[in-house]
């Protein structure tokens, strides 16, 4: 089992290498530059190629590759050219808004899911079923950008942007501003927090939940149909038995498998949510970088999501270990 | 009762309000953040209503006219050549670090933006730096005095001091900041810098000691709201009291609301169809004039612009000195225009013309609905036996590869960095300005004659004389028909009625010293 998780970490590293390469080569080769994206309309020509030539961006690609890995090893992500603050610092404030919001929304999205895929797979073609799998559909098409709007309609009294009240910001030392609310004891203040992370953490939650209900009704249907539950029904265990303590733990593979590709998904950046609740995530950090050709941010960024999905999908396989006693056996 | 317990608690919830905002403060609702605070490093306009608050220039403009009036200098005298400016100071103005304005400190804030290699300018992005290049020196005469020497006569000098790059900044704070200096902006304004969230909020207070008084505001919140659907609802549950930038339809709508107000201006802006006069067929004037008669501007105005927008018949906007407002438009007329075409056909002009119509995706104030105003130009010249085809691409591809010359016909505007003639006519459109790296001369027009005009009206300093010299280049201009000129918009911006004293500049600043806010 060692060997096994050995090989995955390595497997993940390679991974987290491949996708920042590919990431630092594809940014290169948009067309435009970083310089000309900085001086927009009012390009001096001389002034465009010193810049490339002082940044060492006009230098071909693979000379500039090679002093990545040098770079990383000693922890510096680079300076944004275009703001001018260190990638690393502005990754360690974005980071906690993504974190807080897909938190948020993972905890509604993978019960919620749950209990929609359980319900609709027990009364199959009833009004459950119907109810679960049209939640489902909803979902999976409805964009998020509409959701959110229709949800600050819908909840008035909510408040529709940022992730604390604008004369709030400042009472917050970290970037974890619910977190460090709770844990101070300032519950006023964590209120306001909750109040704010309510809505984008419902829109963000649909997709994964509608996903994860799909797929737990796929599998429990599969799951309710084998004989050994025939058996546990002939011995008289209850519903609420059979479901939690027979049938779900068999039908979790496929659900853990979906739905820990949903967090990886969550904890890379919702673009969507953060730019219609104004919640500075990374996601819109990172998509406004691209925008601008700002290299750092986006290897930067490329390398902190990398590692994450691959992290994620590390804690899988080592759920897997623990769910299914097969899989350890072949391991 | 379990149930009815949760309601309660739901209820309670939801129905809370959050912690109250000051009543004092003023919220401000845009589209997007700033990048940089140092007004020598960025030419974005959210930076630039954030910094037109925290700094001052030395001259600027009227409260409510692009009249040029004293700011920190508060007289100022030119030499009869034209080539050496002295500026006298304001006494008593401190920057908001406590530290006194001077002629070093105008020095010092000048020669960051001229000298090159300056030691205290720790990046070399500078994108105004053109508009100053003709200065060649900057002398502090005594503390009060400064002189600036000028390389040649340049008659857009004063306007340019107004210009937000020109801002002074204070000499200590950027020596104690070096390169961070644009996180920990210190000026001379109505405002000081206080906070700043990246993407969650920026946040101003009043300066007591302003030397026009402290503002009766006690400060401002910039908030990036990137979708207008959301700062619509902001604006009317309070959350926020101005909101910018809204597209023209969600204005019209809010116009109805009693508690909205829309103040609306004639901006300094001109939108237009530009043609690649390199390409074929673009470079027969036949063709260019056919187009320019095909499409019906005022039923564009009508439905790509909710009717807030003029037609324009040049280039410089008719609120600007200088513009030719005397020239015949060409009207609306397609038949002209196929005649046109059949004339240029029988020359050997291959028929049909198939064009392409580069178009950005996201608006901009003087192409408001850029897709709506593609399709009424692809409909229009169908109308002729013009085929189009629409190229869209995100902004900044678009204005690259048009300014590499890539397009036929494009959508593309331009919003006055000052307001003078030169700043529209000069950059869109003479032969100086066609580079493949950032020439604003998409068109690609080459006139020598009219590179005269504005290279001679550059360095004459009467201005009746330099009007004389735009009009004729105006003319030329009109009859080559190198673009389309579209439209000039209006600047509308929307704020609640708790909001008094704010007036919308023509220069597009938003300067919020004069506001008021009744909670």
């Amino acid at each position: 089992m060692w060997s096994f998780l050995f090989v995955r970490m390595l497997q993940s590293l390679a991974t987290v290498a491949v996708a920042v390469v590919l990431i630092f080569v594809a940014i290169r080769l948009l067309p435009g530059n970083p310089a000309l994206a900085r001086f927009g309309q009012h390009s001096v020509p001389a002034r465009v190629t010193a810049e490339m030539a002082h940044q060492g961006w006009d230098r071909p690609i693979l000379a500039q590759l090679i002093d990545l890995p040098g770079e990383l090893l000693r922890g510096d992500l680079g300076v944004s050219f275009f703001h001018g603050d260190q990638v690393a610092e502005r990754l360690t404030e974005t980071i906690p808004a993504t974190l807080e919001l897909s938190i948020a929304a993972i905890l509604l999205a993978v019960p919620l899911g749950i209990c929609a895929g359980v319900a609709s797979a027990l009364w199959r073609g009833s009004w459950p079923d119907y109810a679960a799998m049209t939640f489902a559909l909803l979902g999976v098409s409805v964009p998020v950008f509409f959701l959110g709007i229709c949800l600050m309609t819908i909840f008035t009294s909510m408040p529709t942007s940022g992730r604390v009240a604008p004369t709030m910001i400042s009472q917050f030392h970290t970037d974890f501003f619910l977190c460090e609310a709770i844990f101070t004891g300032r519950f006023a203040l964590a209120l306001d927090a909750v109040r704010h992370l309510l809505l984008p953490a419902v829109a963000l939650a649909t997709i994964p939940a509608a996903v994860i209900s799909r797929i737990t009704r796929s599998s429990m249907l599969e799951v309710l149909s084998s004989d050994y539950l025939r058996t546990a029904k002939a011995k008289g265990a209850t519903l609420w038995r059979i479901v939690w303590r027979h049938a779900l733990p068999n039908a979790s593979v496929p659900i853990v498998n979906i739905a820990g590709f949903q967090v990886g998904m969550l904890l890379s950046g919702a673009v969507l949510t953060e730019t219609v609740f104004n919640w500075p995530g990374m996601g819109r950090y990172l998509v406004t970088a691209v925008r601008e050709q700002d290299y750092a941010v986006v290897q930067g960024g490329a390398l902190v999501i990398a590692a994450m999905f691959v992290t994620a999908n590390l804690l899988l396989d080592i759920a897997y270990l623990w769910l299914d006693p097969r899989i350890r056996t072949q391991s | 009762m379990r149930s009815l317990l949760f309601c309660l608690i739901v209820s309670t919830f939801l129905g809370c309000g959050g912690p109250a905002v000051p009543s004092n403060i003023l919220i401000y609702g845009r589209g997007d953040d700033a990048d940089r605070l140092d007004p020598i490093h960025t030419d974005i306009g959210e930076s630039v209503t954030v910094m037109c608050n925290i700094y001052d220039t030395l001259v600027t403009y009227d409260d409510e006219t692009l009249e040029l009036v004293p700011s920190l200098a508060e007289s100022w005298s030119t030499s009869d050549d034209g080539l050496e400016w002295t500026f006298h100071l304001r006494k008593g103005v401190t920057f908001h670090d406590g530290t006194p304005l001077d002629a070093d400190a105008v020095l010092f804030s000048l020669e960051r933006l001229t000298v090159p290699m300056h030691p205290f300018v720790f990046d070399q992005v500078i994108p105004y730096v053109q508009s100053f290049e003709a200065i060649e020196s900057v002398t502090a005469v005594d503390p009060l005095t400064v002189k600036v020497r000028l390389k040649r006569p340049f008659a857009a000098f004063l306007t340019t001091m107004a210009m937000f790059p020109a801002s002074i900044v204070s000499p200590t704070a950027v020596k104690k900041y070096e390169g961070e200096f644009w996180k920990h902006p210190v000026g001379t304004g109505p405002f000081q810098f206080d906070s700043w969230n990246v993407n969650q909020q920026l946040t101003l207070l009043s300066f007591d000691d302003h030397w026009r008084g402290r503002p009766e505001i006690d400060g401002v919140i910039f908030l990036p709201v990137g979708e207008s659907a959301v700062r619509v609802k902001q604006l009317l549950r309070g959350e926020i009291d101005i909101a910018d930038n809204l597209p023209p339809a969600e204005i019209d709508s809010l116009a109805k609301n009693p508690h909205v107000i829309v103040q609306e201006k004639a901006g300094m802006n001109t939108g237009y169809l530009t043609m690649n006069n390199d390409k074929a067929p673009l470079d027969d004037q036949r063709i260019r004039e056919a187009i320019w008669c095909a499409i019906d501007r005022d039923q564009l105005i009508k439905s790509a612009y909710s009717g807030h927008a003029t037609k324009a018949v040049t280039l410089v906007p008719p609120t600007l000195w200088g513009s030719h407002t005397d020239l015949t438009d060409r009207e609306y007329d397609p038949e002209k225009a196929k005649q046109l075409l059949a004339a240029a056909a029988a020359d050997g002009v291959p028929t049909p013309i198939r064009l392409q119509l580069f178009v950005m995706t996201d608006p901009r104030p003087y192409m408001q609905q850029p897709r709506q105003t593609a399709i009424f130009i692809k409909d229009s010249l169908a109308k002729v036996g013009i085929e189009t085809e629409i190229v869209t691409n995100e902004n900044s591809q678009h204005f690259r590869r048009m300014t590499r010359g890539e397009h036929q016909l494009g959508l593309a505007g331009w919003t006055a960095d000052m307001p003078d003639p030169d700043n529209f006519l000069y950059t869109l459109l003479d032969l100086d300005n066609i580079n493949d790296v950032g020439g604003n001369n998409m068109s690609r027009y080459r006139n020598q004659k009219v590179h005269d005009l504005l290279a001679q009206a550059k360095v004459e300093m009467n201005q009746e004389t330099r009007a004389e010299l735009y009009r004729a280049a105006q003319e030329q201009i009109f009859a080559d028909a190198p673009l389309v000129p579209l439209v000039h918009t209006s600047v509308r911006n929307v704020q609640s009625d708790a909001v008094s004293g704010y007036l919308l500049h023509p220069s597009s600043l938003n300067r919020l010293r004069l506001s008021k806010l009744a909670k």
